[in-house]
């Protein structure tokens, strides 16, 4: 297959009649850009606004968030509810075990996955096939919530930072996704690095981590966001308010409102939380992991796509 | 290669049978002990009707507790050490979300592991509990509870103790009890608009009827009536006074008891549920409900109602003080109240029961050496005056001080519910106290302590109102459950969906026949057989 080399990638450029290359563009190839543009430019304003009206409301007044008036510009704009959140130590404690779990859940997961996808890379591996088996297994299969439960506690894991760390460290398709990417680096470079010393280690160490920063990159993010967001480990296992993390903080927020009125419980135990305080803590919530995007993304395009295709 | 993989694979599964089978061992040895052969560590010999229990050493008892977002638990709560310091007990928390709460429950219960005491269970939620034998007979140990004993005489609640009782005869609940039935929820509306166009608050649904279609003469563009909470409240309320039940109101079971003919019958067939489907389908089709009143949600219903495109919308006393009033107060000369709830075609009554969420006691704490201190512990804390009073109000002088005819008053550094706006402290999130794991039910003199004037003006409007009678007792075997638990979901499905379909116009009335059908195709028939069976049943056994 061939590619025209001579016209450049088709950039969004609504306007163009001609591009760069001087080269007029058919009507064809015209009208796609219009369309395509406007199609994205739609699914890009269905994606931001319901964070855009977060963000709105969390610097609105909360009379006009009620009247539901509030869309993308803030009415009555305040940093009040900014305040209050910040003076408070609750979402703080759990902001920094939310840090905590996803750092430390994060290293242990790109650690384990590393491992175990470079072997599994290996054909001549013995016993490839049933260390492959082993993992492809616990995607069709699992033991359920009650045993797992019962093994976490009969481990004495519960209410510890390796209850919610250590149950998901490893993702069957993070793994297989990295297991493809390494297949895919040249042998002879490994083959270079043994004949020049290096023993197994010393190869993954100094010679495939370094040209696998792509993949490893992406891995990260996909284990940071999961575990950044992740709140059914920490609830199960964890039974003490001030170790829970900041999606527990959330959920009780927002689901905790709707679950009370579900029964029609009795005036006095409904959960009540202002609108602002809901959208304030859901921006802060979102906020550090939206802000990693950007950066990480040159190595999350490439990386996401690496590996996919066996040569 | 493939032979391996397979021996590990029955290694795996055999390991997950063992696992599950640990997890189930525990449950089966609740044999029944004599009151006199039970543990009686730390209780108190003689303990009796309002008397300050106190345990004769400290002991300690897990409890599940539900945090609600709203006062998030601390451990220097003024609660904690009170409590230690009057009945000598320490209780220690399991502490879960209340957004997820009844999961955590099931789980912690399934896996063997719950806490001594399990707070926050309606009537109703035990059900799946009661055949594995995890969770105590409570119904066995009342006579170690003299306060609970005391309350249910004094305020006569055996016949709803009794809609408790599983097929064994026996009750797994200990539910909140009350002294009066009490209704919060009901209708708001807007009632300077009433004034406005010169109408009364509605006193019947036919009034109702009347009253919205007068505003909707003023109001064209408007859809007087646009409800919150999916209609539900509104349906309970509507269906009471039609003699049936619907939303939050009905029952596990579905079926509804006719005093007249002593039988059950399904209640999504009965001729009193048409009757509640052709008035809501009226005010529908005559643009009086909004269509959408049942699918919307609370904060698009409240919308409404603040941009003065709704006059009405169903609410509880907290509503209305924290939802209603503040989204009108941008209209000029707008004021919400509650209106008394409307009567119906079955008189004017209520279908509300005294019992409200109690709490479970795990089986294993007959193994516990305090078992009878746990007891009165629960006694004390949850049934007794005193108690109640302290898990409302917390600690005079601290919290609050009582005069001499006994009217309670909150200090005046402290804000609850409406009272002391804007004080520095809080009642529930600085000190635990009215706190929904302990503080519910007990007297009406208790429970409106804390009202507002406009409630309870309410509550003396609504207190000459009938209560209906209860359905009797009629509790499934296991086998029954089991049947009635593949079949209770769809029926209730299609029967929900049919109800809003005629109420919306989708459907014609004249089909209601077909309807009916349909249900008995679904099993709804035989369902109704077999309450009628367990009634029966249960009347020889038990009675």
């Amino acid at each position: 297959m061939t590619i025209d080399k001579t016209s450049p990638a088709p950039t969004p450029t609504p306007s163009g009649g001609s591009n760069t290359t001087g080269v007029r563009d058919t009507r064809g190839v015209r009208v796609f850009r219009w369309v395509n543009a406007i199609i994205l430019t739609v699914v890009a304003a269905v994606t931001l606004y319901p964070f855009l009206n977060i963000v709105a409301e969390s610097l609105s007044d909360e009379q006009f968030i009620r009247a539901g008036r509030v869309s993308l510009i803030p009415r009555g704009f305040n940093f009040d509810t900014y305040r209050l959140i910040a003076g408070d130590e609750a979402f703080w404690r759990s902001y920094a075990n939310t840090v905590l779990y996803t750092v430390v859940a994060t290293l242990i997961a790109i650690t384990l996955t590393t491992m175990y996808a470079y072997v599994l890379s290996k054909h001549r591996l013995k016993g490839r096939g049933l260390l492959i088996g082993i993992a492809v297994f616990t995607m069709f299969f699992n033991g359920g919530l009650i045993p797992n439960y019962v093994l976490i506690s009969g481990l004495g894991l519960k209410n510890t930072i390796w209850a919610v760390v250590l149950p998901n460290a490893l993702s069957i398709f993070n793994l297989l996704v990295m297991k493809a990417f390494f297949e895919a680096l040249p042998k002879e470079l490994e083959e270079a690095a043994a004949v020049d010393g290096l023993n197994t280690y010393g190869t993954l160490w100094r010679i495939v981590l370094p040209l696998s920063k792509p993949v490893l990159a992406t891995m990260i993010l996909f284990y940071a966001v999961a575990n950044w967001n992740s709140w059914f480990t920490a609830f199960l296992y964890l039974d003490k308010a001030d170790m829970f993390p900041v999606t527990v903080y959330l959920r009780n927020m927002i689901a905790g409102a709707t679950s009370a009125t579900s029964v029609g419980a009795g005036s006095g135990d409904l959960a009540q939380i202002s609108a602002n305080i809901k959208s304030v803590t859901m921006v802060l919530t979102v906020l550090p992991i939206v802000l990693v995007y950007p950066f990480i993304q040159r190595f999350f395009v490439s990386g996401v796509m690496l590996g996919a295709v066996k040569q | 290669m493939r032979s391996i993989f397979k021996r590990a694979v029955a290694a795996a599964v055999a390991g997950g049978l063992a696992l599950s089978l640990v997890a189930c061992g525990s449950s089966s040895d609740t044999a029944t002990t004599s009151v006199e052969d039970l543990s009686k560590a730390a209780s108190m010999d003689g303990y009796t009707v309002d008397e300050q229990f106190k345990a004769t050493e400290p002991v300690s008892f897990s409890i599940l507790y539900s945090d609600h977002p709203n006062y998030p638990l601390k451990d220097d709560w003024l609660l904690w050490s009170q409590l230690k310091d009057r009945t000598n007990v320490t209780l220690e928390p399991t502490v879960v979300p209340m957004s997820d709460y009844e999961s955590k429950r099931s789980l912690l219960i399934g896996a063997g592991d719950a806490p001594l005491i399990i707070p926050k269970t309606y009537p109703g939620q035990e059900q799946p509990f009661v055949a594995s034998g995890t969770i105590l007979p409570v119904s066995d140990y009342l006579d170690l509870m003299p306060n609970f004993k005391d309350k249910v005489a004094k305020w006569k609640l055996e016949p709803e103790l009794d809609t408790l009782r599983q097929d064994d005869g026996k009750f797994y609940v200990l539910p909140g009890l009350h002294e009066e039935v009490w209704q919060d929820y009901t209708i708001a509306f807007r009632t300077d608009e009433l004034e406005r166009l010169g109408l009364q608050a509605p006193q019947t649904w036919d009034d109702l009827y009347t009253v919205l279609k007068a505003i909707k003469a003023a109001n064209p563009d408007s859809y007087p009536l646009s409800d919150r909470f999916k209609g539900n409240s509104l349906l309970t309320i509507l269906a009471q006074s039609y003699g049936t039940s619907a939303g939050w109101g009905l029952p596990g079971h579905l079926t509804t008891w006719d005093p007249e003919t002593k039988q059950f019958v399904f209640t999504g067939s009965s001729d009193e549920y048409k009757g509640m489907v052709e008035y809501l389908n009226k005010l529908v089709a005559e643009g009086l409900l909004d269509p959408e009143s049942f699918t919307q949600d609370d904060d698009t219903a409240i919308q409404k109602f603040a941009n003065g495109k709704s006059f009405a919308i169903s609410a509880n006393a907290q509503n209305v003080v924290n939802d209603l009033r503040p989204a009108i107060a941008d209209i000029p000369g707008a004021t919400v109240a509650k209106i008394r709830v409307p009567a119906g075609p079955a008189g004017d009554v209520l279908a509300t029961s005294r019992l409200e969420n109690g709490l479970m006691i795990s089986s294993k704490a007959l193994e516990n050496p305090n078992f009878v201190a746990l007891l009165q512990f629960v006694d004390w804390l949850w049934y007794s005056d005193d108690g109640a009073e302290f898990a409302k109000w917390g600690v005079q002088p601290t919290t609050f001080t009582k005069d001499a005819a006994g009217t309670r008053t909150l200090n005046a550094d402290i804000t609850f519910a409406g009272i002391n706006a804007g004080a520095p402290k809080h009642l529930q999130k600085d000190f635990g106290f009215s706190g929904g794991n302990f503080a519910y039910g007990g007297t009406t003199d208790l429970l409106q302590s804390m009202f507002t004037p406009e409630e309870l003006e309410f509550q003396d409007a609504m207190a000459d109102k009938q209560q209906t009678e209860l359905p009797p007792p009629h509790p499934f075997n296991a086998d029954e459950q089991e049947q009635a638990t593949l079949i209770e979901t769809p029926l209730k499905d299609s029967m929900n969906s049919a109800t809003l379909q005629f109420v919306l116009g989708q459907r014609d009335l004249s089909t209601w026949d077909a309807y009916v059908a349909e249900l008995n195709g679904k099993g709804a028939s035989s369902y109704v057989d077999m309450v009628n069976e367990a009634y029966e049943r249960f009347q020889q056994n038990h009675s």
